[in-house]
């Protein structure tokens, strides 16, 4: 057998290749397909049984009627777009020196340090909404994207550092050495020889963060009120309590997808090259 | 002994460390000890009067005398173990699949990742209506294919809905640890394929010593993450279920959630969530002893 | 110096007296500052929204706004997160709200609220229903004021019951289970409603409390403690249960009401138990395929006859509002008679005033708005305490165990009063 033929495989593998590949196609995109065709159909259709796919059933009122009531939900993107990316650069500007320092530098205790990040993620945002809306009530700064970007450091600064440790320490001793024998200070070698060549999980680091602030819903709906609504919570408010117009709510959702799937067209080299050297050595 | 050179080291590392753990600590000391404050008090806000008073460890002796919370507990060991373990192995098909020349198109990334982008609501909702006993698409694919003979109420019975449950949070979760484990495929050096390939080792072969053993790094923090986050549980119940039929999908996260702000019973909703705390703790710091390679650390 | 009273100096003072007298008002009203600010917490429209978050009345709004110098502003949200955020901010004492909604929540919520709702004027209070107080009444005071008479009704497909053999709505339980086992053929069920979601108003609990009134017993006694494991209380849950053979089996999974709705709307269910809001939605030809087929009746009546629950829909004012005034005269408003009748005419949410209810333009435009006043001559205890939401999740699991078979009727209802039993206690 040659190497390439051990590489791809005969036709019985590549037959279940494609058969796998196929399946998780529809794993997929099957529900998501359903997404994109509820936004399009009139409610009357979705309740038929089973549902009505004749094409007068298609319209765009349900975009139209959302988009119509732009208000709430270009103000939604507009706010979430600042949360999220926000959120994303105070994290990575936090947790990259602090990914560095416990990967590469005699930090006392690091992995207990490293440990201790990350259990503050075991606690369940149940638990801290309301002493977190307490404290922040009382600083004034309730409704403000910007409070709420920093609130979101406390789910994605632990991810971002443990990400970005794990790449730092896959990184050969020698980089540093060499730089400190042209006489480069930490800083320095921190800032123009290690970060250059962490693009890839930097990227990976920024689009998860990115992506986790975009979603959030429940700190959301603690801290903010009117002016400062993310974009889950504008898709929330379609589901009423005698009413739920889901076509409007599907329109809203596919609207709203639309800039994280624009981030990962754009970074999907980097995404998968990142999370690639974002992992363990071994 | 440690050189002033060290010193410096260690100070800028300090320095670097320092800023990231004063954040987390400004944003979450305050709640997480007040959270465990409230474990130990009885509070009293619906009604009359409002009152917190001191009971020790009370509320916890009644969490373990709770059958509802018993069965949430069993419900979540469950739903977790079960979670991790398909997560896991669906995103090691998938990132295998991805990483064979047949995979490589771009397409697959980005179809990859769209479960992960949809908005939590909005994703919970879509399932609600898919999964619906009288109108959903499910049963109106699977009737129309002849696999079932009529409607089924996917949601009505306590094992059916909890699996069902299940089913979504793994599509849901799926692509985050996928996108890991293709990363972590990407880089198993070519050179160690070959070489098992000049031993003379089949596709199996290689699969199981070479593929896997690099891989051990990756599968140590999927695991981790997935236990995590498995334990946190919220959207879905709260969308699809409310919990039931009859407190069969009930999560020790959504049972938080119930007694906290449904209830207003502050200080027992804390108790619970500080019983996740723990046993989340205590699950996490085991997975990173079993399962972290053992390694010579990068240069320090 | 010498203050000289001269001729220079009374010009000037008389000349500043006569621009302040100009000044509208500066002599008649009371001092105030500027335009005061209301804020108003409520849920989005389709759900009962007021004038101004839902499109109704904008110009009286706008009106009302600039004759008593106030500024509304609207804090909106999804139904099913109100609690949460009112929860939140009751919790921390930073409720920032002059006014609230409330749906069953004022005994939870008293302590944070005030009792305007005794000082509100006599002829408005006359012209409401009396037992609407019922729900929003802890202690002897009224806490809030409901502004739409919502009662469960029996809503049916007047064709389909017809092609059952029945010319009109059953009107007792035998007629009910009767109609709904010949309804029940051909893929569709004779009835459905909502079971999954146990707690609050409109969960499973609150639906056996209606069998409950109808079978004459009713949930606390007079201390407080729960009393409804009698016969009343088996009987109202077998009545449910021998209803399942002919319910949509898929109503245990239903969690919220609009997952019923939307099956009758289809047409394969023959009758349930809603909202007068269903009026509209099923009258809709985007949603609904039964245009003009929907009827609606009052609820059959069990031993000791027809009874229903108050949906309670209510405004409350909250305690640290720094404009309780104001804050009344804007509910007042929200209640007058004619922004009353122009929220049953372009929202569908019938008014609570009995005059706008019997006005016939209304009547006509909602001819649900007749039954649901027939409904409301009979019994429509919500049952609202402290503790609603605990106690209605204990008793609607309860209940769906034995829907599901799990248990037996007594069983069940045994176990949801020593559940309750324990809640109650509890809170001492």
């Amino acid at each position: 057998m040659s190497f390439a033929r051990l590489q791809h495989g005969g036709p019985l593998r590549q037959t279940v290749v494609a058969a796998g590949l196929g399946l998780f196609v529809l794993w997929s995109a099957g529900p998501v397909l359903w997404l994109i065709l509820s936004s399009l159909l009139q409610q009357k259709a979705l309740i038929a049984q089973p549902p009505d796919l004749g094409l007068r059933n298609f319209t765009l009122e349900n975009f139209s009627t959302v988009i119509g009531a732009a208000a709430s939900l270009g103000r939604g993107i507009l706010n979430s777009l600042i949360v999220s990316v926000f959120s994303t650069a105070l994290a990575l500007t936090l947790g990259a020196p602090a990914a560095y320092a416990l990967a590469r530098l005699p930090v006392p205790r690091a992995n207990a340090i490293a440990f201790l990040i990350l259990a503050t993620q075991m606690l369940p945002g149940i638990a801290i909404a309301i002493p977190l809306f307490i404290v922040i009530s009382k600083l004034g700064l309730i409704d403000n994207v910007l409070s709420l970007g920093i609130v979101y450091l406390s789910f994605n600064l632990p991810i971002v550092i443990w990400i970005l440790r794990g790449f730092f320490l896959g990184i050969p001793a020698g980089i540093e050495k060499a730089a400190a024998i042209d006489g480069a200070g930490i800083f320095a070698t921190f800032w123009h020889i290690i970060l250059p060549i962490s693009l890839p999980p930097l990227s990976a680091a920024a689009v998860f963060a990115f992506v986790e602030a975009w979603n959030e819903f429940f700190f959301a709906l603690i801290l903010t009120r009117q002016q400062a609504q993310t974009v889950p919570l504008v898709i929330a408010n379609f589901a009423g309590q005698y009413q739920t117009v889901f076509g409007q709510m599907m329109a809203a959702a596919v609207i709203s997808i639309a800039p994280v799937i624009a981030l990962a067209v754009l970074f999907r080299n980097q995404i998968i090259r990142g999370f690639a050297d974002g992992m363990m050595k071994g | 002994m440690i050189t002033t050179f060290e010193q410096g080291r260690r100070r800028t590392g300090l320095f670097f460390v320092a800023p990231a753990l004063m954040v987390l600590a400004a944003i979450l000391f305050y709640p997480i000890a007040d959270s465990i404050l409230l474990a130990l008090q009885r509070v009293q806000l619906a009604g009359g009067a409002v009152t917190q008073e001191w009971i020790g460890l009370a509320n916890f002796q009644r969490l373990f005398a709770d059958a509802v919370f018993w069965k949430a507990a069993l419900n979540t060991a469950y739903f977790s173990i079960a979670e991790v373990v398909l997560v896991t192995l669906i995103s090691l098909g998938v990132a295998l699949l991805l990483n064979h020349p047949m995979g490589r198109s771009g397409l697959f990334r980005i179809l990859l990742i769209i479960p992960w982008a949809i908005a939590p609501v909005a994703n919970a909702v879509l399932w609600k209506w898919i999964l619906n006993a009288n109108y959903g698409v499910l049963n109106g694919i699977l009737k129309s294919l002849g696999a079932i003979e009529s409607y089924q109420v996917w949601l009505g019975t306590p094992f059916s809905a909890l699996n069902f449950l299940l089913a979504v949070d793994v599509w849901k979760s799926v692509p985050f640890v996928a996108l890991l484990m293709l990363a972590g495929l990407q880089r198993v050096p070519q050179a160690l394929y070959r070489a098992a390939y000049m031993d003379g080792a089949g596709p199996w072969q290689s699969f199981l010593h070479v593929t896997l053993p690099t891989m051990r790094g990756v599968f140590a923090i999927a695991i981790v993450l997935q236990t995590i986050w498995s334990l946190r549980v919220f959207d879905l119940v709260f969308v699809l279920t409310r919990g039931g039929p009859a407190d069969a999908t009930v999560l020790l996260n959504f049972l938080a959630y119930r007694v906290t702000f449904n209830f207003l019973d502050l200080g027992y909703g804390s108790a619970i969530a500080n019983v996740i705390f723990a046993l989340t703790f205590v699950l996490a710091a085991l997975y990173v002893w079993l399962l972290w390679p053992r390694e010579p650390k990068g240069a320090r | 110096m010498v203050h000289s009273f001269n001729r220079r100096h009374f010009l000037q003072t008389g000349a500043l007296a006569g621009a302040m007298a100009t000044m509208p008002g500066f002599l008649n009203r009371p001092a105030q500052a500027q335009a005061a600010a209301l804020n108003v917490f409520s849920p989005l429209p389709p759900d009962p929204a007021p004038p101004g978050a839902a499109k109704f009345s904008e110009e009286a709004f706008a009106k009302w706004q600039a004759d008593n110098g106030v500024s509304v502003a609207y804090e909106t949200l999804a139904w099913p997160q109100l609690h949460d955020r009112m929860a939140t901010a009751f919790a921390s004492g930073a409720a920032p709200w002059d006014i609230t909604y409330n749906c069953g929540w004022v005994p939870e919520f008293q302590s944070f609220l005030t009792p305007y709702a005794d000082n509100l004027p006599k002829a408005l209070v006359d012209d409401l229903p009396p037992t609407s107080f019922a729900t929003t009444t802890v202690d002897g005071k009224r806490y809030g004021a409901v502004f739409t008479l919502s009662l469960l009704t029996l809503f049916y497909n007047k064709e389909l019951m017809e092609q059952a053999g029945f010319k009109e709505a059953p009107k007792t339980w035998d007629e009910f289970k009767a109609c709904a086992k010949e309804m029940t053929r051909d893929g569709r069920y004779g009835f459905v409603l909502n079971y999954g979601d146990p707690a609050g108003i409109g969960g499973t609990a609150s639906y056996w409390m209606t069998f409950l009134q109808q079978a004459g017993g009713k949930v606390y006694g007079e201390d407080g403690l729960p009393v409804f494991k009698s016969d009343e209380g088996v009987a109202a849950l077998q009545m449910m249960v021998d209803l399942m053979p002919s319910t949509d089996p898929g109503s245990i999974s239903y969690a919220g009401i609009n997952d019923a709705t939307n099956v009758l709307l289809a047409g394969r269910a023959g009758m349930m138990m809603n909202w007068p809001f269903m009026w509209n939605a099923a009258n809709d030809p985007k949603q609904s395929q039964i245009v003009g087929k929907l009827t609606s009746s009052v609820l059959p009546a069990g031993p000791k006859g027809s009874a229903s629950i108050d949906g309670t829909d209510a405004w409350t004012i909250t305690k640290a509002s720094k404009n309780q005034e104001k804050a009344q005269k804007l509910i007042e408003f929200y209640l007058d008679a004619e922004v009353q009748k122009r929220q049953v005419l372009d929202t569908g949410w019938l008014p609570i005033r009995l005059s706008v209810l019997a006005d016939p333009e209304v009547q006509a435009k909602a001819p649900n708005a007749a039954v649901v006043l027939e409904q409301a001559k009979h019994p429509y205890d919500s049952f609202v305490t402290a503790d609603y939401n605990q106690v209605t999740v204990a008793i609607g699991t309860e209940v769906q165990k034995a829907l599901q078979g799990g248990k037996t009727a007594t069983q069940a209802i045994a176990d949801a009063q020593d559940a309750v039993t324990a809640i109650v206690k509890r809170r001492g």
